[in-house]
């Protein structure tokens, strides 16, 4: 007796292709993940990394996974902004300090801990502006506008003792960047 | 030069014995469930992460955020997936942005047209990121990638709305019963699996490297910078023989998770101090969700038979304790 085969809705080598396209698909992603976040000084790592960049970062794929390393942070620190108002008068305003909240807050401004770490880093000076046209807006009223904004680094360095104590260390300053609001920053 | 014919044989042996693993560890077909359960988890994750960036969203992404678009654009140049490029600029239009997310999370975690959602929340999840890189830590990244590969994962084959809605309209017999998921190949999963060992993998090279966690100082600094101090940690726990235990310890950690996860025997003490390392640092360090976004995906490595081996004992407890007389 004749059994009637089930009918095929597509070729048969189909389900081959398919096969082959998600093994290309993972061999691809494997090596290209690892050349990429690995940080080995392997000879063919940085061309891999050059080759897979405009990939990486058009799909989201860039990663780095470097917690508290090489070096951890070595220093307690905070941004604040100087504001000089228009009829001379001062302000001082600083960023969220984690330190200085609670819990839930801790939480849920947390982001501000990472954001105001990355702006003491010396290769994102090109950040400070719009951060300092921000605060002029959050500071300003129309009666007296915010004239100049001065960031301030403030930091105490960590010192490892051999007792396990540990010392706070006096406090030192240093200015990110001094900005001359323009009206057209306020509105 | 001719290889010997005996040469020749081991290597088409040792050729075929490597592309049977391969096979097996991607394709030979597992049920769902670890990869449904990551799937409620990660959207639990995507919608914790938004709801958490709620209070200062317009702040981040709006027209007039910290960093505008512009700026963010210069910096970090190249062609990216970035929606906000493409919504105007106005602060409806990002606070929309901004439920579409946290709407498509809701339908991803509990399943429904999930494929969609995946996509959907990958892709806002990605732009969110693109659009201000420097508040994202690496639970963000985890997530980012994470939702990649689970867009090409069948993540609604089980304890999804998507499930219960196709066994109700299928004919008896026709649809696999609810309690008995139709098995899937679980090549996504496994470059999930395979994503997070490399995190760990790299964490670990990052460390060696460096002579802080070496001589094990660099837990006293992590320690003591205060916007990181979550719950108070004892001062035995801060001496110095004890921080250069924990640096070693974490090193170790990070390297058997990336290597020898993949060793059946050991897995599960892996996970189990793996997750221990997580709680602690949870508990010490205020770094928002990331232990809980990394945690998420250890779930991908429970054995789907002692998933359900667990799922039925918990059922005839829950059973058996229905039933017991007051």
């Amino acid at each position: 007796m004749k059994v009637a085969r089930p009918k095929r809705n597509h070729p048969i080598w189909i389900p081959k292709v398919k096969i082959a396209a998600i093994n290309l698909f993972l061999a691809f992603h494997i090596l290209a993940i690892t050349c990429w976040c690995v940080p080995l000084k392997l000879p063919l790592f940085p061309l891999c990394r050059k080759l897979v960049r405009p990939y990486f970062l058009w799909a989201g794929l860039f990663q780095s996974w470097d917690m508290f390393a090489p070096s951890p942070w070595a220093s307690n620190s905070y941004v604040e902004a100087v504001v000089i108002y228009k009829d001379g008068s001062r302000k001082t305003w600083s960023f969220p300090r984690m330190e200085q909240l609670g819990l839930t807050d801790r939480y849920l401004k947390e982001r501000y801990r990472k954001f105001s770490e990355v702006l003491q880093i010396e290769d994102n000076d090109l950040l400070l502006p719009d951060v300092a046209r921000h605060i002029a807006r959050l500071n300003s009223t129309p009666s007296n506008p915010a004239k100049t904004i001065i960031l301030i680094r403030r930091w105490s360095p960590i010192i490892p003792r051999a007792d396990g104590s540990y010392q706070p260390e006096p406090w030192d300053q240093h200015v990110l960047l001094g900005y001359g609001v323009r009206p057209e920053d306020l509105q | 030069m001719r290889l010997p014919l005996g040469a020749l044989t081991l290597k088409s042996a040792t050729l075929k014995s490597a592309s049977g693993a391969w096979n097996r560890f991607f394709f030979r077909k597992q049920s769902p469930i670890p990869i449904a359960l990551f799937r409620v988890a990660y959207g639990l994750l995507v919608i914790a992460t938004v709801l958490s960036l709620r209070p200062d969203w317009l702040a981040w992404y709006g027209g007039h955020a910290w960093i505008s678009l512009s700026t963010m654009q210069s910096v970090e140049p190249g062609t990216r997936l970035n929606l906000f490029t493409i919504v105007p600029q106005s602060d409806g239009w990002i606070d929309a942005f901004f439920w579409i997310l946290l709407g498509s999370a809701m339908m991803l975690a509990t399943g429904f047209l999930t494929r969609l959602n995946s996509v959907i929340v990958f892709l806002c999840l990605t732009s969110v990121h693109q659009r201000n890189l420097f508040i994202t830590h690496g639970g963000d990244t985890f997530l980012r990638l994470a939702g990649f590969f689970l867009m090409f994962a069948p993540a609604g084959a089980a304890l999804s709305m998507d499930r219960l809605l196709r066994v109700r309209r299928s004919k008896r017999g026709e649809e696999d019963t609810l309690n008995r998921p139709r098995p899937q190949r679980p090549w996504a999963q496994r470059m999930i699996q395979i994503q997070l060992a490399l995190l760990y993998f790299a964490a670990f090279c990052s460390k060696v490297k460096s002579p802080a966690w070496l001589n094990g100082t660099a837990l006293y600094y992590v320690y003591h910078v205060e916007s990181l101090h979550r719950f108070p940690v004892p001062a035995w726990f801060l001496q110095p023989e004890m921080l250069k235990l924990e640096s070693w310890s974490a090193m170790a950690i990070e390297f058997s998770l990336a290597l020898l996860i993949w060793v059946k025997d050991l897995r599960y003490i892996l996970l189990a101090l793996g997750m221990l390392f997580h709680l602690c640092l949870e508990y010490s360090l205020n770094v928002s969700l990331f232990e809980w976004d990394v945690l998420s995906a250890y779930i991908l490595f429970v054995d789907p038979t002692d998933a359900s081996r667990a799922w039925n004992w918990i059922r005839q407890r829950l059973d058996g304790s229905r039933t017991e007389p007051c």
